[in-house]
C-alpha cells in the first residue's frame, strides 16, 4: 500500500497556514469571510425576483401615468377611471372568461375526481388506459391540442364559440384535477374505505362521507388550478374561438396587436392585486384545511 | 497513521441570541480517544462541527498539531467526520462512496481499488462493496461511514453521535469495534455523545459539557468517583446528592450536615474547612443495604435508616428506592454476584439500614466560606 | 396501494375516459391522419392518402425554422436552469421558505399575455428603456431590443422559469444537506460538492424542471409571435399560419406531428426516470400539479 505516497500529496496540497496566535481582529476577519461565503445563491435568488418583479413595477408606474409612453408625464388616475367606465368589450370579456372558467372547472373537477376515485381504488380493464389519456395532455405543446381542437370541431361541425372554448378547457384542465386529487388519494390507505363499509355505509354514502370530504383538499386545489388555467389560456383559445366570443386573454391580444391602450396598465394592476386578495386567503383555507 | 493533537482555546459561538458555545477551551492529545458528552442542546455538536471545518466560531482559535484552522474549509482539513446520519451518498455504491475522496483527488485506479478494498476489510464489509447505501442495515451503514471517513488518512476523526440511530444490542457492539479500529489506526478521536455509557466505556478522556460550556475534563473514572458539579454528579451514572454544609473537619475527614438525611461522615482529598457550602453525594452502588443495623465496627461509617418504597428486580442487580424517616428517597443498588444471592430477599415497606463507608462519599461544588 | 377489484370502479372512469378520448384523443388522431392526406381546395382535406404533408417539410423555410425554433428552446432551457439551480437551492436551504416561494409565485398570477405586454412595454421603442436612455440624453433614436432571438429567449425564460424553479425547490428541499458536509469533509470543494453530491441525487426535479420548461418553449406561439416578430418564428407560428392563413391542415398537421415527436421524446425520457429507484410516479404526479399550480398556468 502506498500510504506514504497518499499522506505526502494530502500534506503537500494542504494550503499554507499561518500559526496560532494572531491578532484579534485579523481573526474576526476571517471568522467573516468564511461566512459572507455562502451568498452567491442568495444574489440569485434576489436578482430572480427582481427580474420577476420589473415587469409588474412597469406596469404599475405605466398604470399613474397620464400619456402613454416610455417616459413618465405626470400622474393620474385616468386609465382607472377609463377601465370602469368606458371598457364595455374588457369587461365583456372578463364576463366571458369568468363563466368559461367556472363551468370548465366544474366539469373537469366532477370527472377529474370521479376518476382519480376508480383508478386509485378499483381495478377495471381500461384503468392504464385512463391513466394515460390523464397524463399526455400535460406534456403535449398546448398549439398541437389547439390545432387538433379546432380541426376536430370543424369536422363534427360545432359552431366555434363559448361552447367550443368551453369543450377545450375542461380538456385540458382534466388532468391537472385528475393528478391533484390522486396524489391526495394516495396518502390514504384502503382499509379508510373497508373501515366505512363496515361500519354500515353504503358504497354512495362511502363516497360522499367518507372519500370526497377527504380528498377535499385535492379536490379543491385541483379546481383552483382548473379556474387559473382557464382564466389564463391563450393559445388554445385562441384556435378555437369564434365570431363574437372574446375572453379576457384574447382581449389583450387584440389590444397589443391593435394599438394598445393605457387601460391595460390599469387592468393588470387590478388583476395581480384582485389575485392575490382572492387567493391568499383561499391558500391559507387550503392550508388549513390540509394540516388537518 | 499518525494521530495530531488538537487545541482549541478560548472559542465561542452564538446562533442569533442563543450561546452555543461560551470559552470553551480544550486540549486533546495525539492518539487520544477523546469524548464530549453532555446533553442535547450543550454545544458538543456545534464544537465537533467547528472543529470539522463546517461551523466558523465567532472568537476564539482551534489549532491541529498547533497550526490554526479557522476559516479553513471543511476539505482542506485533515479531519474527517463521522456523521450522525452516516450521510451516505445514495447515489453511490459502498463501493464509490468510500472511494469518493480518492476519485476527488484522481487516484490512479489500481491503487484506489486496492485501498477501498483495504478500509471495507478494516470495517469488514468487503462483501457488499456492489450494493447501495439503501441495502444496507443500520450497522453496515455505520461502518461504511466509518471507512469513508478513514480512508482519507485523516489524523483526526470526528464522530458525532455515530451509534444513536442503533439498537442497543448493535450499539455495545460496534462501541467495541469502534475501540478496536481506535487501537488499528492510532489517530486522534474526537468522539461526540449524549450517552455517558458509552462516553465511560471506550474514552481515554471525557470532557463534560453543559450550556456551552465545559464543565469538567477527566479520565471516565475520576469524572464518575469526582464530578466536579452537580451537573455532572447527576449526569453521569445515577447518585443520591444532597446540599449541605460541613460543620466539623478533622484533618481530611469532615462532618456534613444535610437537612433531609441528618449528620455525614465523608473523607476529602484537602481539609475542608467547617462552614463551607458543599453537595454530598454517594453512588448508589456504594450503599449497602440491610435487613438489621450493621455493627458499628468503624466509626466513619453513616447509617441511615428507612423503608424500602419499590424494589425493582433486573437480573443481575435489584434496584431499591428507599425512603428514609426525613421523607427523602435513597437510590441503592445491590449486585446479585453470588450464586446464593438470586434477589430481593427485602420486600416491598420493610425495614432497612443504609450503610456507606466515609470514603464512598464524596463533596462536590465546595463553596468555602 | 394496490387497487381492489370492484365492479364499481370503471363507472368512475367512465365519463372522464369518454370525454378525453371524445376531445382529446379523437382531435388527434384525426391531426395523425390530416398529415397523410391531400390539401383540400378550399381548405380542409381531400381523402386521399398523399405524402405531400411530409415532402414540405424538407422546405428550406420550415427547416431553417425548425432548426431556430430548436436553438431558442435549448438555449432557453439552458439559461432558465443555469438560473433555476441556484435559486432552487437558496430556497431550499432558506429558513423563510414560504415568503420565498410565495416570491416567485405571485409575479405569475398575472395573466400570460400581460406578462408579454409588460415585456412589450419595456423592450418597445416607445418602452421603459428606450425612454429612460433618451429623457437622460444618452440617445435620440430608439434601439431596437425587440423583434430579434434575445428577445424570445429573454422572455421564455421569463415566463418559464417558475416551472423550473419550483420543481427543483421541492426535489431539494427533500435533499439531505449534511451530505454536503459529507462531501466537502471528505475534500470536495464547494462546487465539487455540489456537482458530485447534490446534482445526482436531484436528477429527477432537474428531469422534471427541463422537460417542463423545453417541452412549452419548444412549441412556443405566442412569446415568439408579439416580441419576435417575423424573424423570430417558431414552428408554432408556422402551424398557426398553416391553419389559419394559408389553410394548409395537411401541412400544418405534419408540422404538428414533428412537435410532438419532439416533445414524445422528452417524455419518453421523463417516464424512464420514473422507473429507477427513488423517484415514483407519484412524486412525479406531484411535482407536476405543483409546477401547474404555482405558475398558475403560464401555459
Amino acid at each position: 500500500m502506498s500510504d506514504e505516497t497518499l499522506l505526502a500529496e494530502r500534506r503537500n496540497g494542504a494550503p499554507l497556514r499561518a500559526k496560532t496566535g494572531r491578532s484579534g481582529l485579523e481573526s474576526r476577519q476571517r471568522h467573516a469571510k468564511a461566512r459572507a461565503a455562502s451568498s452567491f445563491s442568495g444574489f440569485a435568488y434576489w436578482a430572480t425576483i427582481v427580474f420577476f418583479f420589473m415587469p409588474l413595477v412597469v406596469l404599475l408606474v405605466a398604470s399613474f401615468d397620464k400619456e402613454k409612453g416610455g417616459e413618465w408625464s405626470g400622474f393620474s388616475f385616468i386609465w382607472y377611471v377609463k377601465l370602469f367606465t368606458e371598457s364595455g368589450e374588457l369587461w365583456r370579456a372578463f364576463g366571458n372568461s369568468a363563466l368559461i372558467a367556472f363551468a370548465s372547472a366544474l366539469t373537469a373537477t366532477v370527472l377529474g375526481t370521479l376518476a382519480a376515485i376508480g383508478v386509485t381504488w378499483y381495478k377495471f380493464p381500461f384503468r392504464g388506459y385512463v391513466r394515460t389519456l390523464n397524463f399526455l395532455p400535460m406534456i403535449l405543446p398546448e398549439i398541437v391540442i389547439g390545432i387538433s381542437l379546432l380541426v376536430f370541431f370543424a369536422g363534427v361541425g360545432l359552431k366555434l364559440g363559448l361552447v367550443s372554448i368551453y369543450i377545450a378547457h375542461a380538456t385540458f384542465n382534466l388532468p391537472f384535477v385528475f393528478l391533484m386529487v390522486s396524489a391526495r388519494l394516495d396518502e390514504f390507505d384502503y382499509s379508510v374505505i373497508e373501515a366505512a363499509r363496515d361500519l354500515g355505509a353504503s358504497e354512495f354514502q362511502t363516497l360522499m362521507k367518507v372519500i370526497v370530504p377527504m380528498s377535499m383538499p385535492g379536490i379543491a386545489s385541483g379546481f383552483l388550478t382548473a379556474v387559473t388555467l382557464s382564466l389564463e389560456d391563450f393559445v388554445i383559445t385562441f384556435f378555437v374561438t369564434g365570431p363574437g366570443a372574446t375572453t379576457l386573454p384574447l382581449f389583450v391580444y387584440s389590444a397589443i396587436r391593435f394599438g394598445v391602450s393605457p387601460v391595460i396598465n390599469a387592468l393588470s394592476v387590478v388583476m395581480v392585486a384582485g389575485t392575490v386578495a382572492l387567493i391568499l386567503p383561499l391558500r391559507n383555507y387550503l392550508k388549513y384545511i390540509a394540516a388537518k | 497513521m499518525n494521530g495530531s493533537d488538537v487545541t482549541i482555546s478560548r472559542v465561542g459561538k452564538s446562533f442569533g441570541s442563543f450561546a452555543a458555545l461560551d470559552d470553551v477551551s480544550l486540549d486533546i492529545r495525539k492518539g487520544e480517544f477523546f469524548s464530549l458528552l453532555g446533553p442535547s442542546g450543550c454545544g458538543k455538536t456545534t464544537l465537533l462541527r467547528i472543529l470539522g471545518g463546517f461551523e466558523v466560531p465567532d472568537e476564539g482559535t482551534v489549532a491541529i498539531d498547533g497550526v490554526d484552522v479557522v476559516g479553513l474549509s471543511a476539505d482542506k482539513r485533515r479531519t474527517n467526520t463521522v456523521f450522525q446520519s452516516y450521510a451516505l451518498f445514495p447515489h453511490l455504491s459502498i463501493f464509490e462512496n468510500v472511494a469518493f475522496p480518492l476519485r476527488l483527488r484522481k487516484v490512479p485506479p489500481k491503487v484506489l481499488s486496492s485501498r477501498v478494498k483495504d478500509y471495507l476489510a478494516l470495517v469488514q464489509l468487503e462483501a457488499h462493496a456492489d450494493k447501495m447505501p439503501a441495502q444496507l442495515s443500520g450497522g453496515q451503514k455505520q461502518r461504511v461511514a466509518i471507512a469513508r471517513a478513514l480512508i482519507n488518512e485523516p489524523s483526526v476523526l470526528l464522530l458525532d453521535e455515530p451509534l444513536s440511530a442503533l439498537d442497543a444490542k448493535l450499539r455495545q457492539h460496534m462501541l467495541v469495534e469502534l475501540d478496536s479500529i481506535h487501537d488499528k489506526v492510532g489517530i486522534t478521536f474526537i468522539y461526540v455523545t449524549h450517552d455517558q455509557g458509552e462516553a465511560l466505556s471506550v474514552s481515554d478522556r471525557i470532557a463534560v459539557m453543559n450550556q456551552g460550556k465545559v464543565l469538567q475534563v477527566g479520565p471516565p473514572h475520576e469524572i464518575y468517583e469526582d464530578p466536579a458539579t452537580d451537573f455532572v454528579a447527576r449526569f453521569i451514572g445515577e447518585t443520591n446528592l444532597f446540599r449541605g454544609a460541613v460543620v466539623r473537619s478533622e484533618g481530611l475527614l469532615a462532618t456534613v450536615a444535610i437537612p433531609e438525611v441528618g449528620e455525614v461522615l465523608v473523607t476529602t482529598d484537602d481539609p475542608v474547612p467547617a462552614g463551607s457550602s458543599v453537595s454530598f453525594a454517594v453512588r448508589p452502588e456504594k450503599i449497602r443495604i440491610a435487613a438489621q443495623k450493621p455493627a458499628a465496627a468503624r466509626k466513619d461509617l453513616n447509617v441511615v435508616k428507612g423503608a424500602v418504597d419499590e424494589p425493582i428486580y433486573s437480573g443481575f442487580q435489584t434496584k431499591f428506592y428507599v425512603r428514609t424517616e426525613k421523607g427523602v428517597t435513597f437510590k441503592v443498588f445491590k449486585q446479585h454476584a453470588d450464586y446464593s444471592d438470586k434477589g430481593p430477599e427485602i420486600k416491598w415497606r420493610q425495614e432497612v439500614f443504609l450503610s456507606w463507608s466515609a470514603e464512598d462519599g464524596t463533596l462536590v461544588e465546595v463553596a468555602r466560606p | 396501494m394496490t387497487a381492489r377489484p370492484t365492479k364499481g370502479g370503471a363507472l368512475y372512469a367512465l365519463p372522464n375516459a369518454l370525454w378525453l378520448t371524445f376531445f382529446f384523443l379523437a382531435p388527434l388522431l384525426i391531426i395523425v391522419a390530416y398529415s397523410f392526406m391531400k390539401k383540400g381546395l378550399y381548405g380542409g382535406v381531400e381523402n386521399e392518402f398523399s405524402l405531400r404533408a411530409y415532402a414540405l417539410l424538407a422546405n428550406a423555410g420550415i427547416v431553417k425554422v425548425a432548426f431556430r425554433t430548436l436553438l431558442v428552446a435549448l438555449a432557453a432551457t439552458a439559461l432558465t436552469i443555469l438560473i433555476a439551480l441556484p435559486v432552487g437551492y437558496n430556497m431550499a436551504r432558506s429558513k423563510n421558505q414560504t415568503l420565498k416561494l410565495f416570491l416567485v409565485i405571485v409575479p405569475f398570477w398575472t395573466n400570460f399575455l400581460i406578462r408579454i405586454y409588460a415585456w412589450i412595454a419595456i423592450l418597445g421603442n416607445e418602452g421603459t428603456i428606450n425612454g429612460f436612455l433618451r429623457s437622460v440624453g444618452l440617445i435620440s433614436d430608439p434601439i431596437h431590443l425587440m423583434y430579434n432571438q434575445g428577445a424570445v429567449i429573454l422572455v421564455l425564460v421569463y415566463m418559464y422559469l417558475p416551472y423550473a424553479v419550483l420543481p427543483l425547490f421541492s426535489t431539494m428541499d427533500k435533499f439531505d444537506f449534511i451530505l454536503l458536509d459529507a462531501a466537502r469533509d471528505l475534500g470536495a470543494g464547494k462546487l465539487e460538492s455540489i456537482v458530485k453530491v447534490m446534482l445526482p441525487n436531484v436528477r429527477s426535479g432537474l428531469v422534471t424542471a427541463v422537460l417542463f420548461t423545453f417541452i412549452p418553449i419548444f412549441g412556443a406561439y405566442a412569446v415568439p409571435l408579439l416580441v419576435g416578430g417575423k424573424d423570430g418564428y417558431m414552428l408554432g407560428n408556422v402551424i398557426a399560419d398553416q391553419v389559419m392563413k394559408v389553410r394548409d391542415w395537411p401541412f400544418a398537421s405534419s408540422i404538428s406531428m414533428v412537435v410532438t415527436f419532439v416533445s414524445t421524446i422528452g417524455v419518453l425520457l421523463f417516464l424512464a426516470r420514473q422507473k429507477r429507484p427513488g423517484v415514483s410516479k407519484e412524486q412525479a404526479a406531484a411535482l407536476a400539479a405543483e409546477a401547474a399550480v404555482a405558475a398558475g398556468g403560464g401555459r
